[in-house]
Order: C-alpha cells, then structure tokens, then sequence
C-alpha cells in the first residue's frame, strides 16, 4: 500500500519507503543528535525508591490507599471506580495509533524512600532538589524570585519580581510546596492532594468528583482508582491570590505511571493564577501518564489554567515517550465566572487531552488557547469542548497545531449549545501549519447549536509556511532553522499571549526548540 | 444464508429482519451477498456510529408500511427531457433515449467500490438490480430521474459512465412514498468529462430516504452539484468524491429546509487522490421549530498524491424559531504540505438589523424573513443552471406558504 491518507497507512513500511537512497548519513546523523539535545529534561535522577508491586489489582488500590493513610470513604471511592475500569473499553476514536498498553506492566506507586517524612525543604533530598533546580524550578524560597529561570531579563523589567508557588510531584508524592505560610495568610489553601484529604476532607469530600466523576471515561476512572499525589487548591471568597501557583510533576522512575489528581477551587469572587509544568527522563519503554484536573469556579470567580506539557516524546523512531492520556474540565457553576485554558503541547509520544468547560452559570466565559507542536513520530489528538447551558455564555476557542517531522496533529472540538442557553456565543479558529511532506494535520470540530438566538462561528485554514516569508526573513540573514521559529512564533502569537508572561518565554524557547530540525 | 447474515446483525430491529427477509427472497449472487453483508456488518446505522451520529436511522426505520403522504409534485419535470422513473415496483425507461445515450438495466448485481463505507448504499445495491447508463455523445445530453411511488422499501440503484470529453445534465427528484427508501447512484467522469447533477429532495414526515452518490472524476473532468434539501422523517444526501486524476474539480452545493418533525443531513466526503485538484463546497441551511439541519463535510487529503490540492468549505446555517437544531462537523484531514484547505462553519439567528430594515418598510415579520433566507441560501443554488428558479420557486412557497 502507498503512503497516503487514513491513520493504518502510517506504519513502519511507510517509513522504509520515505528513507531514500542517496541520503547522507551525517545528516541524519545530525539530526538524531539534535533531537536527542533538543530535550534537556531527559537525565535520570539516581535515588532509592519505594514501589508497589509491579501491576494493578484490588491489592494495588489498597495499597496506595494505605500509604497515604486514606479514609474509609477514599478507599472506597478507589474500589468503586477500579471495579468499574475494569469492566470498561479503552477508547479508540481518537487518531493515536499504539500497541496495546499492557496496564499490568507499570508500577502504579513509586516515591523517593522516606518521602512522607519530609516536614521542610531542609529534609528533601539534595538529588531531588539538584534535579528541579536543573530543570529551572528553584524549591527553596529564598532562591525563588522567578518560578522559571531564563525569563528574568523580560519579565522581572515588565512586573514587579512575581513569585511563583510551587508544588513540586516528583512520580507518585508531592516532595515540596512553597510559600504555604504565606499562602496561608490570605486564606488560600495549596498543598498536595493527598494533604487535603486529611486537614480539608469536608472541602475534598465535596468537590472531588463532581467535576470529572469516577464513571466519565476510561482513563479518568483509571485514574481514580490509583491517583497517587497531585494538587489541591482553595481560594476563598474575594480573594485575589497573592502569586501565581504551580505545580511542576517530574516522572522519573522507571516502568511507572504517574496518576495524579489535581483539584482547584475558586469561590465567589475569587482569582487564581495556576500553572503546570511536566518534564520526563528519556527511557526506552513507553511511561504512562493518566491525569485528572478539575477545576470549580463559583459566582464572579476567574481561574486561569496554563500548561506547559513537555514529557519526553520518544525518540525520532517513535521508541519510548510519554503516553499522556488526560482529563482536564472546568465548571464555571457560577454566575459570570470564567475559566481560562492555556497549553503549550509540545512533548508525549501519544497526546489525548481535551480541557473543556462547563458554562452552566449564566455570563459565564471560556476559554481555551492552545499550541500543539508534534515533531518525530509524535502522536497528538487534542482540543477543547465548550458546552453551554447558561445564558448569555460565551466561550473562545484558538488552536494553532503544528505538524513536523513524521508526526500528527489532530485538532478536535466540541461547541454545543444546549436548549436553555439564550443568547449564547462562540468563536472558533483553528489553524494548521505542516513544516515538511510527511506529517499530517487534522481538524475534527462537532458544532451543536439547539438555540436560535446563539451565534457560532468556526473557521480553519491548514497551510505550509510561505516561502516568500520564509525567504524575506532569510535575505535578512537569519538562518533557515530560527527563521522557521521566528515564523511561527508569529503564527502563534495570540496564543502566547494568553501564558503568563513567565511562561511565555519558557513557551517561545520550548517552541524554537521543537522545530529546530525540521526544515532542510 | 439469511440466518448467518441475521447473526452478524447485532440486535436487529423488526425494520432490520424485514430487510432481511426482502434480501432472502433475491435470486441468490455472490456479489449480492458481499453488498448486503457490507451493510449487516453495521445494520442500519443509528447514534452509536460515528458518521450517523446525529441521524440515527435505526430508530427512524420502525415499521415498513407503506405511508399515507402524497408523493410531492416534482419542479424539476421537463418536456422534452428523458425521464428515467423508479419505483418500489420496478424501473421505466422511455423508448427514445437521447443520441450518444446507451442504457442498460441488469437484473444481476454489479460490484461497488468501498461499499463498507456506505452502509445504506450498499443496501440500496443489495437489493435491487442496476441501471447502467453510458455517455459517449458529442452534444450535452440532458436526463431526468424520478424516485417514486407507493411502497413499504423502495431500493434503486444506477450507474452513470461519462465518455472523455462528454458533458451530462442530470436532475434527480426523490419525492418519497415509501416508507424507507435508499437509492445509489454512481458516476464515473473520464478525462475532460463534465457533470452537472440537481438533486430535488422531499419526504413525507413518516418516510425514511437515504441517498448515497459514489462520484470519481479523471483528468480534468468536472462537476457541479446543486442539492436542495426539504428532508423526511430522517433523511441523508450522502456524496463521496475521489478526484482520481490532475486537474480534477468539483463544485459541491447545497441548501436545506427544515420544518417542524424534518431532518435534512447533507453529507459529503471527497478524497483528493491527485495533484492539483480542487473543491468548492458551500452548503446554506435555514431550520424551523422542531426541525433539525445535519452538515457532515470531509477533504481527506493523502500524501504525495495530494499536493496543490485547493479545497474550501463552508457551512452555514439559519435557525429561523426557537426549538430549531443544528449540527455540523466540517472535518479535514490533510496529509500533505503544499496545500490549501479552509473550512468556515456559522449558525444563528437572522440578522436583527436586517429584519428591522425590512420591517420598518411596512414588510410583515413572515415575509421579512422569507427574503432573508432566501438570499441566505440563494448563493448555493446558483449552478443548478436551468433548474436555479424552479428551486427558488420551491424554496420561497416553503418560506411563505
């Protein structure tokens, strides 16, 4: 069969087909280098573990459970959705092609030994402390001006040095959190997941679930039965929080999952900036990564949600990378609150994430800006889905997938307005950019519109960097691999826009990085 | 044979076992077995596929009886014109067929191309034989097709073959009287053929059509295809391209109206399979209480063989009354880099603004809205040449009655 469309012709035989004769080996010898530079996160840190035992069974559930010193209902909670999973099907709609997960072959449990024991930064071991301060996460306080190096020069000349609080999840448990004290003092709760359950049971008790239940899909209920540490975030009445929030997850033990769970809340009237940063070592074996993020903003209550998703997307073969499988929903419930997603995609083998919002308050505002870059063998179906319920809801949608190397993008969307949400709006603009003859892009929007007075619009061009552009930029005398950045930094510019400005030049450098490689 | 096939569907509905039994009762043919095994494989498709999931004709198909609607009148009738008429009781030809016309109806069954896709087309060729109809005259050839009459299943199925360089005018009315109907209809354009097809589709409100056209164009072959749409019960117009050959191009139009108790679906899917082929599709709808308008649109773009493809798509739709719905989901998929590939999707409510111009000039809310629409849709009837007023005709009685 020749290579053309449709997702079974993307096998290994196309590839054979694509490596012609005649192509010079140092090329693609240097090209191999690049890749494997280009993703500086991927060294191992070398300190002892704590596993579980290698598979999933009740025992498994029990286990993390136990660890964590769960209550009762916690534990049964977990049972519930593990008995649940194991009845349901792994979803296959999505265009990701992989082998089988054999979900017996991961640990669903690993943290550094002595872990639960740390009561101060002072306690963290120096490997863990050396490995976020490698990768531009300082845990001390004192260290902390910016939460991520290298933005210095722009942004601390633009604000006023701005903090960033840190939750740093390094495999299954939270290792440190920062400025809690602080935090504390403006009445907003930030700590690891598995913290809250015991000093805030009422708050996680009644939250937890309601966004993403137990039953909503495969991989969110996979993930409730063994969430192992996340984060948990509370923002009182009328609180703007101090500083921005985040949590950085680092997986780093070997054939291990990362399932963690992170749970904010936004009362009335209150604002939270929250950002999410992810890196991964470069193993051979595929790692798992099964998340849930729920997000709850009451009346006139704003949460912004960034990402910045960089696990280790595998080699330029498609060995190992990140499968990243991840539910991430928001529910404005209340009058005029508004949730905003951010994402930079620009790493996983396999990406399946779709963070979307729930307008059921009525004025309330979503929306979701999203750069996906794929590069390699990379695999990313992702998107957003806005449903409106309230009145007069309003949601925005700007996606810019960006397809390289043997890779594919797929966008995929839903806008539906429901029968009771008078006067609601959408706009929608996806763009596709494909940098090479061998990557796809794909855009697959579902638009349901049950109101007569809500207005939708959508529209989406798929196009190659024009060359003309491309060689305005070169006569300038920029080389062809950073005019290509240059340009499409140009190409996702609204989108960047809407990071924090900290991670906004993470995002550009991140970027330049993803395409470096990709042209000539 | 008709246990084995009654297996593979999976919990058939009375309506399913009553195509069975249709099917069991055919001369026995091995390519007839393939094609009715095409469509048990999914049965009749309902929410739970993916492609139908918003026209869900398990649930619509329920009991085969034969419904009391009166057949609509048919707008596109000609003097003059050949008329090829299908009905649940057979086919009927006019003696005199135009010069450079050869047609030729075939009792046994003729394979079809990735009939696995079409689950309703490969019923439609299941069940009924196949009108074969060849073009090889130097003058236009104009011909007219009516599917209709009373009946519980109506199948139809004809395929059209276009010589090089010839040109073929073919207006299609479905007007219903049978309870499920699925008609196939297949053209093959060779190099420098031109199409220009004009589909006039009306159900009943109890009545359940599918209409699949298989279109595959060579070298710089060209069609044009102007649809409206009034719905059924549930009611599909699927079209799948492939431009085979360079230079190949396709215009794709359609208009749908929906009034209460109707669902128009207007499906599409074209394969750019060579260089430098283009597609233009718009396709305008406008939906009233109760009623609800469906637009599937795919480009698949596949590598290599797709490059400097040029393709655009839009859709956009009117819900004229509260309790109108519609859905829409304009997808690409593209391969290749050197392309260019839009799609734009809008639905709401008239313009106020224009409403109130209109108003203000004396012109009743019923009215008002009628010139509106009808501008609204006006652009996607422009190809269908000869036959552009009787279809604005039609579509404006609808708006005003």
């Amino acid at each position: 069969m020749d290579c053309c469309g449709g997702m079974d012709e993307h096998d290994a035989t196309c590839t054979e087909v694509k490596v012609k004769d005649g192509v010079d080996a140092g090329t693609v010898a240097a090209a191999k280098r690049l890749e494997s530079e280009n993703y500086s996160a991927g060294f191992i840190t070398d300190i002892e573990m704590d596993f579980a035992p290698k598979g999933l069974s009740e025992d498994t559930v029990r286990f993390i459970s136990a660890r964590k010193g769960e209550p009762d209902w916690l534990l049964e909670y977990r049972l519930d959705a593990y008995r649940r999973w194991l009845t349901m099907e792994e979803p296959v709609w999505a265009r990701v092609n992989y082998p089988k997960i054999d979900y017996q072959a991961y640990y669903y449990y690993a943290a550094p030994k002595d872990s639960a024991k740390y009561k101060s930064i002072d306690e963290v071991p120096q490997e863990i402390l050396d490995t976020y301060a490698k990768l531009g996460i300082p845990l001390r306080e004192a260290e902390v001006l910016l939460g991520v190096e290298g933005a210095a020069e722009t942004a601390a000349t633009a604000r006023e040095k701005p903090r960033i609080a840190v939750d740093a999840v390094f495999d299954s448990v939270s290792v440190a959190t920062t400025f809690r004290e602080e935090l504390k003092k403006a009445g907003v709760i930030f700590m690891s997941i598995s913290e809250a359950v015991h000093e805030y049971p009422e708050l996680v008790k009644k939250y937890l679930g309601t966004v993403v239940p137990a039953t909503d899909n495969f991989f969110a209920t996979l993930n409730a039965a063994v969430f192992s540490d996340g984060t948990f975030v509370y923002v009182p009445k009328g609180v703007r929080c101090p500083m921005e929030l985040s949590t950085y997850f680092r997986m780093n033990a070997e054939s291990t999952g990362q399932f963690e769970r992170t749970l904010i809340i936004a009362d009335e009237a209150a604002y939270v900036s929250y950002l999410e940063g992810c890196t991964a070592p470069m193993r051979d074996e595929n790692q798992l990564h099964a998340a849930v993020v729920e997000l709850v903003a009451l009346d006139d209550a704003e949460i912004k949600y960034s990402t910045v998703q960089n696990w280790w997307p595998g080699d330029e073969n498609g060995k190992g990378g990140i499968y990243n499988f991840v539910t991430k929903r928001g529910d404005c419930r209340g009058a005029r609150s508004k949730i905003s997603w951010t994402q930079v995609e620009t790493g996983s083998a396999i990406t399946w994430k779709y963070p979307s919002c729930i307008l059921r308050g009525d004025d309330s505002v979503g929306e979701f800006y999203s750069i996906a870059v794929t590069n390699g063998r990379q695999q990313a179906d992702t998107g957003t889905k806005m449903i409106h319920l309230g009145k007069r809801t309003k949601s925005r949608i700007i996606s810019k997938g960006i397809s390289a190397g043997k890779s594919d993008n797929t966008y995929r969307g839903l806008v539906s307005v429901h029968k009771k949400a008078e006067g609601a709006r959408n706009f929608t603009q996806c763009d596709s950019l494909l940098i090479g003859d061998k990557c796809g892009a794909h855009t697959v929007p579902y638009i349901e519109n049950r109101r007569a007075d809500a207005q939708l619009e959508h529209e989406a061009t798929t196009t190659k960097l024009s060359e003309d552009q491309l060689f305005y930029v070169r006569q300038r005398g920029i080389g062809e691999e950073q005019a290509v950045a240059l340009l499409v930094n140009g190409f996702v510019r609204e989108v960047l826009q809407e990071l924090p400005m900290e991670f906004a030049v993470e995002a550009q450098k991140l970027l330049e990085v993803s395409l470096e490689g990709s042209v000539g | 044979m008709s246990t084995a096939l009654r297996d593979i569907l999976r919990n058939p509905t009375v309506a399913e076992l009553e195509l069975v039994a249709r099917y069991a009762g055919l001369k026995v043919d091995a390519r007839r077995e393939r094609l009715f095994e095409a469509f048990a494989l999914t049965g009749l498709p309902g929410r739970r596929d993916e492609n139908w999931r918003w026209s869900d004709f398990k649930s619509a198909v329920t009991a085969l009886d034969a419904p009391k609607t009166p057949p609509a009148h048919d707008p596109l009738a000609r003097g003059g014109v050949a008329t090829l008429r299908f009905s649940p009781s057979g086919f009927a030809a006019p003696s005199a067929l135009p010069a450079g016309v050869r047609l030729v109806t075939r009792e046994d069954v003729q394979a079809m191309g990735g009939a696995e896709d079409v689950p309703l087309g490969a019923l439609a060729a299941a069940l009924s034989g196949t009108v074969q109809v060849e073009v090889s005259a130097e003058a236009p050839v104009h011909l007219h097709m009516v599917f209709q009459g009373p009946g519980a299943i109506h199948a139809a199925r004809i395929a059209f073959l276009l010589r090089p360089g010839t040109e073929l005018h073919v207006s299609e009315s479905h007007l219903g009287g049978a309870a499920f109907s699925a008609a196939l209809i297949e053209f093959t354009l060779q190099a420098g053929a031109r199409l220009n097809r004009t589909i006039y589709q009306r159900g009943g409100a109890g009545e359940v059509q599918a209409i699949t056209a298989l279109i595959e164009q060579d070298a710089g072959a060209e069609s044009v295809q102007t649809v409206l749409a009034f719905g059924a019960k549930v009611s599909r117009i699927e079209t799948r391209l492939v431009h085979r050959e360079t230079g190949s191009k396709a215009t794709l139009n359609a208009a749908y109206l929906a009034g209460k108790g109707f669902h128009a679906d207007i499906t599409t899917h074209v394969r750019h399979g060579a260089p430098a082929c283009t597609t233009r599709q718009q396709t305008k709808g406008a939906v009233l209480d109760g009623g609800r308008g469906v637009f599937r649109g795919k480009f698949l773009v596949p590598r290599t063989s797709g490059q400097q493809t040029d393709a655009s798509m839009q859709h956009n739709a009117l819900l004229l009354e509260e309790g109108a719905e519609v859905f829409a989901k304009p997808e690409l998929e593209i391969l290749a880099d050197d392309v260019q590939c839009a799609h734009g999707n809008t639905s709401g409510a008239l313009d106020g603004t224009q409403l109130f111009y209109l108003r203000q000039r004396g012109i009743p809310l019923v009215q008002a809205r009628a010139m509106l629409t009808e501008a609204h849709i006006a652009q996607a009837l422009e190809g269908a040449g000869e036959h552009e007023d009787a279809l604005r005709t039609e579509a404006s009685r609808w708006l005003a009655p």
